[in-house]
């Protein structure tokens, strides 16, 4: 195994670019859409132009990225690139405390500097119109119900990471492929009613630059991204474990 | 499929070194090089430790306590080790 700094790299970089090419392709979104006239308020720009295609489009950017980030730099961190992900398996005794908190530092620096990363890439627009593709719950869905649709996706995505990578006669090979299709599957449903953040650190790269650059603070509803996501992780590893223990 | 795997078996205890053989001595093997399949004499085998690699996501890859032993003949090693 490399050194924790090394493994610390890796999981900074892979959620570097899960933000840049998965949020980043919600903000494209927003400017291709930008000033488009949407039919109902539920269509915040995202949909106004291919419908739930617009959502399968970014769910397959955080996809496909999420298996490039698997394939590439799985064995040298576990490519976690989720803080879901990391404490659900600290919590369920596989993963260190200290690598774990190690990890979770890591991955907020990394969605962080994805955000800039990408800000600086397409300029203000990227703010201002796109909001850096921080997620908040669309209008009409409230608090409580932004939670619960997190919860229910993240336990989805853990389940996936729990069958198909955890589980010691998963078939080795297929878990990023799998993890990153379930992601976009995910995204397709539910981008549209919390944003499917289904990761901590995947809203706060966004929240932390909106605020440095002057976009809205949106700071208030990131409780839901925090509190959703960290459960549904925690929840699906436990009930993995009980669901698949023979007696 | 009985027949098969018998005459195998007995093929394979009664294996001579390949090396030897194209020199034109007749060696009996004591060994399979574990990647061409070559049958080998002590001269000729090669056994070396092997450093393995174990796991990967969504945990880092360790190597094994152990390292494992394996069977080589002197081309694939050479192969191997490019
Ligand atoms: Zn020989
Ligand atoms: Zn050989």
């Amino acid at each position: 195994m490399v050194t924790l700094v090394k493994r610390a790299v890796a999981e900074c970089i892979g959620t570097l670019f899960l933000v840049y090419f998965g949020a980043g392709a919600a903000v494209i979104t927003l400017m291709i859409a930008s000033g488009e006239k949407t039919s109902t308020p539920f269509n915040v720009g995202i949909g106004a132009l291919g419908g739930l295609g617009d959502w399968i489009a970014i769910g397959l950017a955080f996809g496909i990225t999420i298996a490039a980030v698997i394939y590439g730099l799985g064995r040298v961190s576990g490519a976690h690139i989720n803080p879901a992900v990391s404490i659900a398996l600290w919590a369920t005794k596989r993963f260190p405390t200290g690598d774990m908190v190690y990890y979770v530092f890591a991955q907020i620096i990394g969605a962080s500097l994805g955000s800039l990363l990408f800000a600086a890439s397409v300029g203000m627009d990227a703010v201002t119109i796109g909001g850096l593709g921080a997620t908040t719950p669309f209008p009409g869905i409230s608090y409580l119900q932004a939670i619960g649709v997190e919860f229910i996706g993240t336990f989805l995505l853990m389940t996936a990471i729990m069958g198909a990578a955890v589980d010691r006669n998963a078939t080795p090979g297929f878990a990023g492929i799998v993890i990153g299709l379930t992601v976009a599957g995910i995204i397709t449903t539910l981008g549209n009613i919390s944003g499917a953040s289904l990761n901590p650190a995947r809203t706060f790269g966004p929240y932390l630059g909106d605020l440095l650059l002057g976009g809205s603070n949106l700071w208030g509803f990131f409780p839901i991204y925090v509190i959703g996501p960290v459960l549904g992780a925690v929840c699906a590893a436990l009930f993995y474990d009980w669901v698949s223990k023979e007696e | 499929m009985n027949t098969v795997s018998t005459v195998k078996r007995y093929e394979v205890a009664g294996m001579k070194c390949y090396v030897c053989a194209k020199a034109g001595k007749d060696t009996e093997a004591v060994g399979i090089c574990i990647v061409c399949g070559m049958g080998l004499c002590m001269e000729h085998a090669i056994r070396e430790d092997t450093q393995v690699w174990e796991g990967g996501y969504p945990f880092p890859a360790t190597k094994t306590k152990g390292k494992i032993p394996r069977i080589l003949c002197e081309e694939c090693r050479t192969a191997l080790k490019r």
